[in-house]
């Protein structure tokens, strides 16, 4: 494991670009912004409410789209990635890698958003619940968001245009309009989870703790296996 | 076609040759209906060999073959008796300097040698950087982010990666691209030295004065087929014997036309709009004789072209053959 430390801060030096990292954390200070505007304007809307529409449904995966497809596929796309597949490496080490900084970024950017968000706006019942819950559950959910996109750079040069299309179309209006294919959600999953843990998640009935716990389960598990598969195969691009 | 020097190429489902660091075994690689490279076979040892071809002939995609980066559709590739394609550890045998000049630019010279030592498990990554730093003649610039280099900088940079673990192979795509004339002998010396030392050395180019300034032998390339291979001297012979083609402009190019059929060194002579087509063997006799041919028939030449000097029509010729 002596390895994944040199992965993990090349890959952090690599993705923290001046451009990337000023977009991240404007999208991580939007729920903050909107609820110091609130309380500026002397409202005092549901937090609930808030960390729902704006951080799982938007800042969340959006964060995690970028984060998540610039911890490899900028690697792949720019060449640089060569270097670090011409090494006597474990593949599943360097997806381990890969993961964590994904994850972890993810979770740091996101899990303050919602503390600050949720102690400036308070809520209509315990709002340290909200906090808690909603904290834990995309701690999970912004891993698996971000473990899901990574797996997906390495797959395909397109993959924050479809990371997009899923978190948009998919998400945004299909796995509401059917009922049925709640549980080919992430942020499905993360709202149950949230739910479980004891959130008030406006709108329909959330998945069950069970189902939550078992998709994003499987998203973790499935993306790190499937990024190991396809790294063990990684070809180079391009080249005459 | 001529072997590798010393090493027979491979044959189907042969074993391993155990004298060779590198082994190609009808090696096919095609993407969908494109044929990058086509049914190639060889195998080499301890030495300098030039991949020399044209652009696009299927340098890149042959280095990375052999580099375990690209999985063969057909035959087999062999490092160390071993398959290239998903074997890891095979990465402690070989450096690659890949062409494209992508290396992370917020990393000094120094890091990216010291992150290569590194991710390569060696026991003291500084001291492992600092050597092939040294070795690359960077050690000038070596605390500056590789941003701010040059291309030669980048290129010894990149070196530096690949020679920071003292691989046995190196594979090096167009080395001596964006060198200067002096950073161009250094890696040349370089080259020589290391594989004075027993590695094998793999590095590809368009030119052929840089491989025969630094190969013992060559493989050459064209159109993804393997057109000759083995000892450079007898290669270039080859190249330098093929038929030549010279466009001539003179005074009076019949009568010009009629003296050089005449000579030994010319086997054909074609007037077509209004100039002299002459066909030769012997590209250095044909070369001496005509002066002499024309001036002791009074024709003056306005003008000698060869119609076929470009390396392409080189690479073609030889496929040809």
């Amino acid at each position: 494991m002596i390895v994944v430390g040199p992965i993990v801060g090349v890959t952090l030096r690599g993705m923290l670009s001046r451009r990337r990292t000023i977009l991240l954390v404007l999208l991580a200070a939007l729920p903050v912004l909107i609820g110091l505007l609130v309380r500026v304007s002397g409202g005092r809307p549901d937090a609930d409410r808030v960390l729902d529409t704006l951080v799982v449904r938007t800042v969340m995966p959006l964060v995690a789209l970028i984060v998540g497809t610039a911890a490899m596929g900028s690697e792949i796309e720019d060449g640089t990635a060569v270097y670090l597949m011409i090494k006597p490496i474990a593949r599943w080490k360097i997806a381990l890698a890969k993961m964590l900084v994904a994850a972890g970024l993810t979770s740091l950017l996101v899990v303050p958003a919602i503390i600050i968000t949720g102690l400036l706006l308070g809520g209509r019942t315990d709002p340290m619940a909200s906090i808690v819950g909603y904290s834990v559950a995309c701690l999970v959910g912004g891993s698996a968001y971000a473990a899901a996109f990574m797996t997906l750079s390495v797959f395909t040069s397109r993959a924050l245009l479809i990371g997009l299309a899923y978190t948009l179309i998919w998400e945004g209006v299909l796995a509401g309009l059917l009922e049925g294919t709640k549980f080919l959600s992430i942020r499905q999953a993360t709202l149950g989870l949230a739910a479980a843990l004891g959130v008030n998640v406006p709108g329909g009935q959330p998945l069950s703790p069970e189902v939550s716990v078992l998709v994003l389960g499987v998203v973790l598990v499935g993306s790190f296996l499937l990024a190991s598969w396809k790294l063990a195969r990684f070809e180079v691009r391009g080249g005459d | 076609m001529t072997e590798p020097t010393g090493l027979p190429a491979a044959t189907s489902a042969a074993p391993p040759n155990p004298n060779a660091a590198l082994e190609v075994d009808h090696v096919s690689r095609w993407y969908g209906n494109v044929v990058a490279v086509n049914d190639i076979s060889f195998a080499l040892g301890a030495g300098v060999t030039g991949l020399l071809g044209p652009n696009g002939a299927g340098k890149s995609t042959l280095l990375h073959l052999l580099a375990g980066l690209l999985a063969p559709s057909a035959g087999r590739v062999l490092v160390g008796g071993q398959s290239a394609w998903r074997r890891p550890a095979m990465y402690r045998q070989i450096g690659l300097v890949p062409e494209r000049e992508a290396v992370h630019p917020y990393l000094t010279g120094l890091g990216f040698a010291r992150l290569n030592a590194q991710l390569q498990g060696l026991p003291d990554p500084d001291a492992a950087a600092a050597r092939a730093i040294a070795i690359v003649d960077l050690t000038e610039a070596a605390g500056r982010p590789i941003g701010t280099y040059s291309k030669g900088m980048r290129q010894r940079a990149k070196l530096a990666g690949a020679l920071v673990h003292d691989p046995r192979v190196l594979l090096l795509d167009e080395p001596f691209n964006g060198l200067d004339p002096r950073q161009r002998l250094h890696m040349m010396a370089l080259l020589r030295s290391m594989a004075a030392e027993g590695r094998t050395i793999l590095f590809s180019s368009h030119i052929l004065e840089e491989v025969e300034r630094v190969a013992d032998s060559v493989l050459v390339l064209y159109a993804g087929r393997l057109a000759a291979a083995g000892d450079f001297r007898s290669i270039r012979r080859l190249m330098t014997d093929r038929p030549h083609t010279f466009t001539v402009s003179s005074s009076d190019d019949r009568h010009l036309a009629a003296a050089l059929m005449a000579d030994a060194s010319v086997f054909g002579a074609e007037l077509m709009g209004g100039r002299l087509a002459i066909r030769t063997a012997d590209y250095d006799a044909f070369t001496r004789a005509l002066p002499q041919i024309a001036r002791a028939n009074a024709v003056t030449l306005f003008e000698v072209a060869p119609t076929d000097d470009s390396l392409e029509s080189v690479f073609s010729y030889l496929v040809r053959r």
